[in-house]
């Protein structure tokens, strides 16, 4: 809202930077994505990254957090995450510690105190030395805001935490503040690049979803992929990345439990360099066929269909 | 600008895409940082500010395709060569960024208000600017207010009303006239340009009609279901039933996880804390809450899906699936004359291929209550305890066979409950070879279970009262 009208071409020119700044972390991003990125960059608004597993959703934010040069902070969700593992906790046993030591201090303290009434006026002068950020363990999401110059806050598979939990990170994501009440509110000074990952394991919260940029990562077409693998497995030879991408790119047309993602495809193209592969073949394929597969029930499937898949990719 | 976005959400929300109002700031404020010029950038954006799942994102494709594509006829500038209006949009669509159409909407907004009637309808037609002619349309449309348009049947009212809005009765007049002169070339040559005139403006018509009505039907169709009899409701209904009943369960699943939680959360229990810290010297140290005890409920499901049932079967079996889903601990029976546990089926297939298989393999034989109940009490007696729910779906019609009143009171004697939903409304128990009333002795509670509106409330009060 803050961003003035800017001229088509500003627009382009800063998508082409976003572009050009991963290329160089290594992450090749889709139009869709630069496009995210540019409006959570003016909008200042977190972004809700969904997308099947493997393509690259966490990766986004260490790409991000790369070209940025911000540090990365991250926030695993699971079930059971409340606000003193996501949030801050006070650090129990220093101040226990503190207490002790300086017990005997309180005898000098209470010196001439008359009554139950003063002495008790004199530690209430002193008690909020136990309650500030020098007792304070800041967790994720209190450093992201404390980072003095910004940070790139990934909150992981917010799917697996609870509603609560949800609900609570509303304040944060909005306004980029929270309230601590021993300490008052806690404004970030500059607001971090907050990106929420869901495998859509549960359907989230509306409200949630309103204050975010949905931004849905599908499965790469077939040149993205090939662009992909050829910048993270340079060394394999042309010929076999395109075939292998269409392998891939059939795989997925199929009905299978688990459809391979990019990282797999990655592996296995790893895989396939260490074995000096240069074509596939049936028999290449079926002894590799478990890096790309992960349930028995779907390599039994696709083992009947090997041939036709292969000699599709090798069409293409 | 915000008069092009109003109307835009507007057609979003008619084609089912849920915008609240923040969502339409965000997107006013997306317009401004990036601007109208690049159609594709701004089909992006807008995608990720209002359209937020997958479902929501092709609806919201299809939705910004129409619009805009609608939205650059209106728009065409005055001064455009162009012959044909309709080319011009679509190279308008293809590569929008072309500076050439930066048009500011809202000035041709007013501008195309002011102009239509001004040239005269006539030399309008007959000079054949197209670009002329569709501001005239847009305007006309904008005067009898086509974006109120709600029903399929009130096209020609719209259409007409546009038509004498460009003062179309001005030239019918005319027509009549030249016809009566005997004039029949002229004649036929106006006819012709008036045809031509109603086909676009019925054109315009209708796709608005498209984008503002979307889903008016579906959804009317929707609430109609919900009360129509299951008998009566057509196998090609089948998939928005379903859709339904995944409706509804997700509804109470939610419901149903947050009751858990607050049972949950506990008071502090004084006796059992204060017994526990005897050994602390009496510092209350370990602390004890008070915990609700959660009973899972158990439910035994058993189905009639024999002849007689035939034409409620699917949804019965339908139902059933969905309690499987809802419900944790469900075993699931169906019978026509032999009990079949179909729990793992429910399982392992997906709602359509499960109740398929379930009518091929079981589906359509003779009733026999008795025997059915008997099987009953042999597989899964062991199973009902005073935890369980015994659920019970037929019409209670065993072909004057043994209705096994026998075995339902054994399991009525172990079981917490045993509700019987019968389709056939009370009217019919008492007729012909229906046992219900001897049955329902043996029953906790018997209802009539016609409709997906009675199914939400039997599922609702179930899970209510089983947790």
């Amino acid at each position: 809202m803050n961003a003035p009208t800017s001229s088509a071409t500003d627009v382009r020119a800063s998508l082409a930077a976003i572009h050009a700044g991963f290329e160089a972390t290594g992450y090749l991003c889709s139009d869709a994505i630069a496009t995210a990125l540019f409006l959570a960059t003016n909008l200042q608004k977190p972004i809700l990254v969904e997308g099947p597993p493997g393509v690259g959703k966490t990766e986004l934010a260490r790409a991000t957090a790369a070209w940025l040069d911000k540090p990365l902070i991250r926030l695993q969700c699971y079930e059971g995450l409340d606000e003193s593992k996501a949030l801050y906790e006070w650090k129990y046993g220093k101040q226990l510690l503190y207490t002790q030591v300086l017990k005997d201090k309180l005898g000098d303290l209470m010196a001439g105190a008359k009554g139950l009434a003063e002495s008790i006026a004199r530690l209430h002068e002193f008690d909020d030395t136990f309650f500030n950020t020098e007792f304070l363990e800041p967790r994720p999401l209190l450093k992201a805001l404390w980072e003095p110059g910004g940070a790139v806050l990934l909150i992981d598979e917010i799917d697996k935490s609870d509603q609560e939990f949800e609900a609570f990170l509303l304040e944060m994501l909005q306004d980029y503040q929270i309230s601590i009440p021993e300490l008052g509110t806690v404004k970030a000074t500059v607001p971090p690049v907050v990106f929420l990952t869901s495998n859509n394991t549960r359907e989230l919260g509306d409200a949630l979803k309103r204050r975010c940029l949905h931004l849905h990562i599908p499965y790469p077409d077939a040149s993205l992929e090939r662009r992909i693998i050829a910048s993270r497995v340079p060394d394999l030879h042309d010929s076999i990345r395109h075939q292998l991408v269409g392998f891939v790119q059939g795989l997925r047309a199929l009905d299978l439990k688990k459809t391979p993602a990019i990282s797999e495809t990655i592996d296995w193209a790893r895989a396939l360099l260490l074995l000096h592969a240069d074509e596939l073949d049936v028999e290449l394929v079926r002894s590799t066929l478990n890096l790309l597969l992960k349930f028995q029930d779907d390599i039994t499937q696709v083992d009947s269909e090997l041939y036709r898949l292969i000699s599709a990719a090798h069409k293409v | 600008m915000s008069l092009v976005l109003g109307n835009f959400l507007q057609a979003l929300r008619a084609s089912d895409v849920r915008v609240s109002t923040s969502e339409g700031l965000d997107a006013a404020a997306v317009l401004g940082a990036i601007g109208f010029d690049d159609r594709r950038l701004l089909k992006t954006a807008l995608s990720q500010v209002l359209a937020k799942t997958l479902d929501d994102k092709s609806r919201f494709d299809e939705c910004f395709d129409q619009f805009f594509q609608a939205e650059d006829l209106r728009h065409l500038p005055p001064a455009d060569g162009q012959p044909d209006g309709d080319d011009a949009a679509d190279d308008g669509a293809a590569n929008g960024e072309a500076p050439g159409d930066t048009t500011d909407p809202a000035a041709t907004e007013g501008e195309a208000a002011g102009q239509p009637s001004e040239p005269g309808l006539e030399a309008l037609l007959e000079g054949g600017d197209r670009a002329r002619l569709q501001m005239a349309l847009a305007g006309a449309a904008r005067e009898v207010g086509i974006t109120d348009i709600k029903l399929f049947t009130q096209r020609g009212m719209y259409s007409r009303r546009m038509l004498e809005a460009m003062g179309v009765e001005a030239l019918e007049r005319r027509l009549y006239d030249l016809r009566r002169r005997g004039e029949e070339a002229e004649a036929e040559r106006l006819r012709g340009r008036l045809a031509v005139l109603r086909e676009d403006v019925l054109a315009l018509v209708d796709r608005q009609l498209l984008l503002l009505t979307a889903n008016a039907g579906t959804r009317l169709r929707e609430e109609i279901l919900q009360q129509v009899p299951l008998a009566r409701a057509e196998v090609s209904d089948f998939r928005i039933m379903q859709a339904l009943v995944r409706k509804l369960a997700r509804k109470l699943v939610a419901l149903h996880s947050r009751r858990r939680k607050v049972a949950q959360r506990g008071v502090l229990d004084v006796r059992h804390t204060i017994r526990r810290n005897i050994e602390f010297d009496g510092l209350l140290f370990d602390i004890v809450w008070r915990r609700k005890k959660i009973e899972r409920p158990k439910i035994v499901a058993v189905c009639d899906v024999s002849g007689s049932v035939a034409n409620y079967a699917r949804f019965l079996l339908l139902f059933l699936y969905s309690v499987a889903e809802v419900l944790p601990k469900v075993r699931a029976f169906v019978f026509s004359s032999v009990l079949a546990e179909v729990t793992e089926l429910f399982k392992t297939h997906d709602v359509e291929e499960a109740v398929a298989l379930t009518l091929q393999k079981h589906g359509w034989g003779s009733t026999d209550y008795g025997m059915a109940f008997a099987q009953l009490c042999e597989q899964a007696l062991d199973d009902i305890d005073h935890h369980t729910t015994v659920l019970i779906l037929g019409d209670a019609r065993s072909n004057y066979g043994d209705p096994g009143l026998r075995e339902l009171r054994q399991i009525h004697e172990r079981a917490r409950r045993v509700i019987w939903l019968n389709p056939e409304s009370r009217g019919f128990w008492n007729v012909g070879d229906s046992e219900m009333p001897r049955l329902a002795t043996a029953c906790d509670r018997v209802d009539t279970c016609r409709s997906l509106r009675h199914l939400e409330r039997l599922i609702g009060e179930l899970m209510r009262t089983a947790v």
